[in-house]
Order: structure tokens, then C-alpha cells, then sequence
């Protein structure tokens, strides 16, 4: 499984990283260190990874079985 | 409904009135499940209403098109600069970098310790009395002094700047630019005092916010003392009421939900999760404006320059497309996180990770000790419109004699 965390989507309202704190982590403005980033996730971390999409209230991440094509 | 304007039903409903609490999100509610996209002819513009959470969320998306030149649907003349909202695209975003980081979780989080402080005093404050306005004696008291706190300010300020802050936000939704003007004055020659203090006493501009202000560059250029002003008149009108009106449904839900209270009390763990689902539930914004700057087609709906959209905040926090059950309090609703109280896409609230810490303390601590409270028997609940809040909420409790 892979996530990507779309940089011009996320707008730092922070709830990825309160709900996923072993995937992903805080920048000094508040936005998610790891944005614009895609990567291929550890299977322990699935899980994470969908709570950290569930939250987020700009759509900016995705989870998907495949790397996405554009990435 | 018969009348149409650019293919919407044309609705009347009048949200700035005052009303029994929770009418208005019935109300809302209504004209969201009569048509995907209306057309409220209330106001002299009148405005397109975006109703379901899908459309809320991408019209909030939409920022380089739509702008905030109307920050409110319902008040697309209050002539009231406000910064950063009244900026938009790059200068906004230059803006915001200065301001984010005293906002970010990070620095809110070196906030708590204060912050638990206040709140206990507070309490202390009312605790043996056995009963309180808890809008007035508390809910407002509290962010008031937060607010205070964050610019580096006396909290010991707080019962005066109090009277001018409400005085002058009263006056601005009610619409009395004469009441608001002279409010305003007292308001800001304290800012000013405050702001040519720090000029003269500099203070680690990392940790102190008035400070990094004062010393910021934006393109090689200072901030003026009006556009500094403005921003801590700006943070003044956006963290004080919302915050207070917060607390004020979240303590009337919980006062007439002994249920959903006694979760919180044995188990305090839930209470960042309960803070938002009770955000999702209970938005006091329940509504953004902005103005459309080019033609487009939005999902079927022909906008053109110049109309005002309604963002329905509370309709897309309420929607069943979205939220199964909308209208129950669910403490362990899986995507209550996406709710959009804070509004979303650039301009999303500054002050969103400052509010959920006031309001987590708040249910903590007053529920450590106080925790069987009621309202009066006989109170009548009423909410403003325009901007939600309830103008009294008497809470009783037992006193051990």
C-alpha cells in the first residue's frame, strides 16, 4: 500500500498527524513534514495511514494499493 | 417554489434572526434538502448556497476564482478590514508564514501549562457559588484572557478589554457602525500601547508573537503599525466569541446529556475526540462568504464575477451524504475530523489548534470539579443568528454546604 499527501491540497489543519503519530509528523507552521511526498507504506502502518486519510478535511491524502500514476 | 435565478430555487429563509437554540441548524437542514443549490434573495446581493459537504469542501478550494473580498454571505458590506483574511493568493500565503508558527500545534502546546492555570483559577473563581451565567462568567472570560496571554499581554486587562471586545463585536453584527467606531477606539489605542512596548522592549521574536510582527519583512518591507493593528484587532473578533459560543452548546449539550457527560468524566481520554465531534455538531460559523472574480461552471451551477457564495459550513458538518446519523452526538465517529468548522483551503481558521486546546482544558478541568451541573429550571435557550451564540446559559450545581 502506498500514501501520497498532496502539497497544494494540504492546508495544515493538523488532524493527520494527531490521528497517525508514528507515520507522520509536524512542521514548524503546523502542516504535515512529510506533504507532496508518496511513499510505500509498512504493512504495521496501514492501518495509520487510513485514519490519517479519514481525517483529513481537504481530501489531501490518499491511500492506494498502487503508487499513483502521477506521483 | 416556483421563482429561479441562474437555475436555482429561489429560497427566503432569514438566518440573522434570533431564535430557540439549535433552530437555525433546522432551518439549515431544510434548505440544504430542497435542492442542491438555492438562491436566498434576504440580502441586497442575495447568494448562491453550497449546501452539501462535497460542494462546501471544494468551494472552499476554490480560492484562486473565489475570493474573500465577501468574507460572509450574510454581511457581504461589513467595510471592517480584517488581516490576513482580506488578503488573498501570494500575499495572503506571505502573511499567514509569519503567523502560522505561533499558532501551530507546536506552539500551542507550550501554551498548555498557562492555559490549565487560567482555567482553574477561573473555576476557583465560581466553584462555591453553586450556580453561574456560564456565557458571561466564564465562557467569554476564559479566551478573553488566553487571548490576551498569546500577544504577551496582562491577563489581569481582561474584565476591561472584556466590555470593549463584546461592546464592539455587538455593535458590528448588529450593524451600528457609530457604537462600533467608538469601541474600536478604546480597543486599539491599547493595542497600540502594547505594540510600540514591544518597539521599545524587543522580545524573542520565536516565542513572542507582538515581536515578530514588529520585526517581519515581507518582499524587503516592515509591516505598517495600522496592518499590525489590524491583525491583533483581527485575532481579537475571530478567538473571543466563536470561542465563547463554542463552550456555551457544548455545556448545554452536556447539561441535558448525563450520558454523553458521564463518558467524558471516566474516561478524560475521550475528550479530544469528543471536542470534535462537538465541532462537527454545534459550528457557530455556519456559513463563509466569497466573491466569484470569473465565470465558471461549479458542479452545474453557473456562477458569474460578482455573485456571493454561501460556503454552508453547518449543513456540510450536518449532511447524511457525509455523516451517518448527523444530527447524534458520536464520540467515536470515525471521520469527525473532516468536519469544516474551521472552514477549509487557504483561509482556514489561524486559531483552530488554540481553540480545541481552550476547549479541551475546559471540559478537563471543570469536570474534575464540577461534574454534575444543570440549567436552570425555567431558562428559555436563545440563539443569536448571523454568527451563533447563546446570550445566557445559567448552569446549577450542588455545593457541599
Amino acid at each position: 500500500m502506498f500514501i501520497a499527501i498532496d502539497a497544494g491540497k494540504c492546508m495544515g489543519h493538523g488532524r493527520c498527524y494527531a490521528v497517525a503519530e508514528d507515520l507522520l509528523s509536524d512542521d514548524d507552521e503546523g502542516f504535515v513534514a512529510e506533504r507532496g511526498r508518496c511513499w510505500e507504506l509498512p504493512a504495521d502502518l496501514v492501518g495509520q495511514a487510513q485514519d490519517a486519510a479519514d481525517a483529513c478535511p481537504e481530501g489531501a491524502i490518499a491511500v492506494t494499493e498502487t503508487a499513483p500514476a502521477d506521483a | 417554489m416556483t421563482q429561479t435565478h441562474r437555475g436555482c430555487p429561489v429560497a427566503h429563509t432569514d438566518f440573522t434572526g434570533s431564535a430557540p437554540i439549535l433552530e437555525h441548524y433546522r432551518m439549515l437542514d431544510e434548505d440544504r434538502e430542497k435542492a442542491r443549490f438555492l438562491f436566498n434573495d434576504t440580502t441586497d446581493r442575495g447568494f448562491l448556497m453550497l449546501q452539501r459537504y462535497d460542494d462546501v469542501q471544494e468551494g472552499f478550494q476554490q480560492h484562486e476564482t473565489w475570493t474573500t473580498a465577501v468574507r460572509s454571505a450574510l454581511r457581504p458590506g461589513l467595510g471592517e478590514p480584517l488581516l490576513p483574511q482580506d488578503l488573498n493568493g501570494q500575499p495572503h500565503v506571505k502573511l499567514r508564514r509569519i503567523l502560522n508558527q505561533f499558532f501551530a500545534p507546536a506552539a500551542v502546546r507550550r501554551m498548555e501549562p498557562m492555559a490549565k492555570q487560567r482555567c482553574i483559577e477561573l473555576i476557583e473563581e465560581i466553584e462555591d457559588a453553586g450556580s453561574c451565567d456560564f456565557v458571561k462568567e466564564f465562557a467569554i472570560r476564559y479566551p478573553t484572557d488566553m487571548f490576551l496571554a498569546l500577544l504577551g499581554l496582562p491577563v489581569s486587562d481582561g474584565e476591561q478589554f472584556l466590555e470593549w471586545s463584546d461592546d464592539y463585536f455587538g455593535a458590528l453584527l448588529a450593524g451600528d457602525p457609530g457604537r462600533a467606531e467608538a469601541a474600536k477606539t478604546s480597543i486599539m489605542k491599547y493595542f497600540d500601547e502594547a505594540v510600540n512596548e514591544r518597539r521599545a522592549h524587543p522580545r524573542d521574536p520565536k516565542e513572542d508573537m507582538v515581536t515578530r510582527l514588529v520585526q517581519a519583512r515581507i518582499d524587503d518591507e516592515a509591516l505598517t503599525q495600522d496592518e499590525i493593528l489590524t491583525i491583533c484587532l483581527t485575532l481579537m473578533l475571530a478567538g473571543l466569541d466563536t470561542t465563547r459560543s463554542a463552550l456555551g452548546y457544548i455545556y448545554a449539550h452536556l447539561a441535558q446529556n448525563p450520558a454523553d457527560r458521564q463518558a467524558l468524566i471516566d474516561d478524560p481520554a475521550l475528550i479530544p475526540k469528543a471536542v470534535e465531534e462537538f465541532l462537527r455538531l454545534y459550528p457557530l460559523v455556519f456559513q463563509a462568504g466569497r466573491e466569484v472574480q470569473e465565470p465558471q461552471d461549479f458542479n452545474g451551477l453557473e456562477v458569474e464575477k460578482g455573485d456571493v457564495v454561501w460556503l454552508g459550513i453547518a449543513q456540510a458538518n450536518r449532511d447524511p451524504r457525509k455523516f451517518e446519523n448527523p444530527d447524534e452526538f458520536d464520540v467515536a465517529r470515525h471521520n469527525a475530523n473532516q468536519h469544516l468548522a474551521f472552514g477549509g483551503g487557504p483561509h482556514r481558521c489561524l486559531g483552530m489548534h488554540l481553540a480545541r486546546l481552550e476547549l479541551k482544558v475546559v471540559l478537563e478541568e471543570w469536570h474534575r470539579r464540577i461534574p454534575e451541573y444543570r440549567i436552570k429550571a425555567g431558562t428559555e435557550l436563545t440563539e443569536r443568528g448571523v454568527q451563533l451564540s447563546m446570550s445566557s446559559l445559567p448552569l446549577e450545581w450542588d455545593v457541599e454546604a
